[in-house]
């Protein structure tokens, strides 16, 4: 799904990612740890392209990232859901739409400015919305639904799209434990039922080992651990969290 | 850090503070005195005022008060009316139509949507679109509503038709400015949700942008469609229709009964304007 091998990555001429070499198969459930400012959201969101590679060889979906042509890019892009930490999703539409919005690429564009949705699709939103436990609140605009429902939105949202890999930009640092574990719950069910590859920036070490299958460590731009959770010991996580000079 | 740092931080007498609050009171005297205003000559001149709205007691009407309230005169008043307000609801969907577009060319974030790119070439279109929108835009809201009437007048002839081409072009020149300014403030989140699926500028549009500007928009819509209505009651002073025909007419003839009676029908239409877009605001915000 995803490869790089000797990768450097950044923005202008700021390297931020340096010798990268990753290989990331379907069905993972990545997780990916570090302290803040150490590459965590550049490598994850270099995947959907707009991160300049300085170096190395990169690819997505079998598609070489270097140079890529819009019109490619955007082929990718269909086939990766993203969850953002602040949820990044229209507040004053309802859920409905909100979920909808995720599959527009395969709605014409008459219809999708009507709104004027078919069967089909409507009975893909609500098979989401049945995944993340939002069918009662179809109708209720987001601005009206609590941190943890509007995220479970957004996951509905990403799978509206079918994508084969979903991209979680620390989807629960902005909530409470209860609704942190739902909203983990609910990635891991997506990942084990969809089989959709599954990659989460996150800052808590403890759910990032009770969820993921795989756990990627970076400090400095640099990978410095890659391995299964239960690998992951105190030395190491030391060592990933202990700020470089 | 000391307690004196924190006060030097925090102190609202800093030296640009001080220049700019200096540099307005210049402006603001400099245009006092120039401009000769003088609330003593108001003072002094209230009672040629008084006598003005009394009117003169040998001239029959030429006081505003009782206002006139002939039948056949409220009913020609009433129709006019009526029209003044089509005016603006036909200048208003026309100004709409041309505002909408011209905002988002006028708009950098939206035009970052439209033509995304980094490239030189980008750079350039994007440059050239708002330049050329911003160009258009300044001119529309630059010439008052009266001189677009006149030169529309000479174009279709008299009639209401002027006023409505008059109104629509200068409202879609302050639409465009005032609705560029909401797109610019949308939040940037949702459009890069949109955009990472690789949903193109019109999905992008209308799931994005326009939920996010509606209310901004609806409210910035109502207020033009209010400001239309007052300014549509006096371009019958070119001869472009409306109620603004029989005002001017009546206010050459110094007959200020009938003067009183006109501007009461424009306030009264006015406020219950003002009623209903409280409504329909409430609803959209």
């Amino acid at each position: 799904m995803i490869k790089m091998k000797n990768l450097v990555l950044g923005y202008k001429k700021e390297k931020i990612l340096k010798d990268v070499n990753l290989g990331i198969k379907g069905g993972e459930f990545i997780g990916i740890i570090g302290p803040s400012g150490a590459g965590k959201s550049t490598l994850m969101m270099s995947v959907v392209g707009g991160i300049k590679v300085f170096d190395g060889k990169f690819k997505v979906l079998g598609h070489d990232m270097d140079g890529i042509k819009k019109k490619k890019l955007r082929k990718i892009r269909e086939q990766i859901g993203i969850i953002f930490q602040g949820y990044n999703l229209v507040d004053r539409l309802s859920v409905l739409d909100n979920v909808i919005s995720g599959m527009l690429s395969d709605i014409p564009v008459a219809r999708a400015v009507l709104r004027y949705y078919k069967d089909k699709e409507l009975k893909k939103a609500k098979e989401y919305m049945d995944v993340v436990d939002m069918t009662k609140y179809t109708a209720k605009r987001c601005d009206e639904l609590s941190g943890g429902q509007r995220q479970r939105v957004a996951i509905a949202r990403a799978l509206a799209g079918e994508p084969k890999i979903i991209l979680a930009d620390e989807p629960i640092s902005a909530l409470d434990e209860k609704s942190a574990k739902k909203v983990m719950d609910i990635l891991k069910r997506v990942n084990q039922t969809y089989g959709v590859t599954i990659v989460a920036n996150l800052h808590h070490l403890d759910v990032a080992k009770e969820y993921c299958s795989r756990i990627i460590g970076i400090n400095g731009g640099q990978v410095v651990f890659d391995g299964k959770s239960c690998e992951l010991s105190s030395e190491i996580v030391e060592k990933i969290y202990t700020t470089q000079k | 850090m000391l307690i004196e740092d924190l006060r030097k931080q925090s102190t609202p007498f800093k030296l640009t503070n001080i220049v700019l609050a200096s540099m307005f009171l210049m402006i603001l005297s400099y245009s006092w005195v120039s401009t000769k205003m003088s609330f003593k000559e108001l003072f002094d001149g209230w009672g040629y005022m008084v006598s003005y709205v009394s009117g003169n007691p040998e001239i029959e009407g030429s006081s505003y008060f009782p206002p006139v309230l002939d039948s056949a005169d409220l009913k020609n008043y009433f129709w006019a009316m009526v029209e003044t307000v089509q005016m603006a609801v036909v200048a208003l969907v026309m100004s709409v139509i041309l505002a909408v577009p011209l905002s988002y060319v006028t708009s950098r974030n939206i035009l970052m949507i439209l033509i995304p790119g980094k490239s030189v070439l980008h750079e350039f279109l994007r440059r050239g679109l708002y330049a050329i929108g911003t160009f258009i835009a300044n001119v529309f809201r630059s010439v008052n509503e009266l001189v677009w009437a006149l030169i529309f007048v000479s174009a279709v002839g008299l009639g209401p038709m002027a006023g409505i081409l008059a109104l629509g072009i200068h409202t879609a020149g302050v639409l465009s400015k005032l609705l560029s300014e909401g797109n610019e403030a949308i939040d940037p989140g949702p459009v890069e949700a949109l955009t990472n699926s690789g949903a193109g500028f019109i999905k992008i549009l209308a799931y994005a942008v326009i939920p996010q500007t509606m209310p901004h928009f609806v409210s910035m819509v109502l207020y033009r469609f209010e400001s239309d209505v007052r300014s549509a009651s006096i371009l019958g002073f070119v001869g472009a229709g409306g109620i603004g025909f029989y005002l001017f007419d009546k206010l050459r003839g110094f007959e200020n009964g009938s003067v009183c009676t006109i501007l009461i029908f424009i306030i009264v239409t006015v406020w219950v304007l003002d009623k209903l877009s409280a409504v329909i605001r409430r609803r959209f915000i």
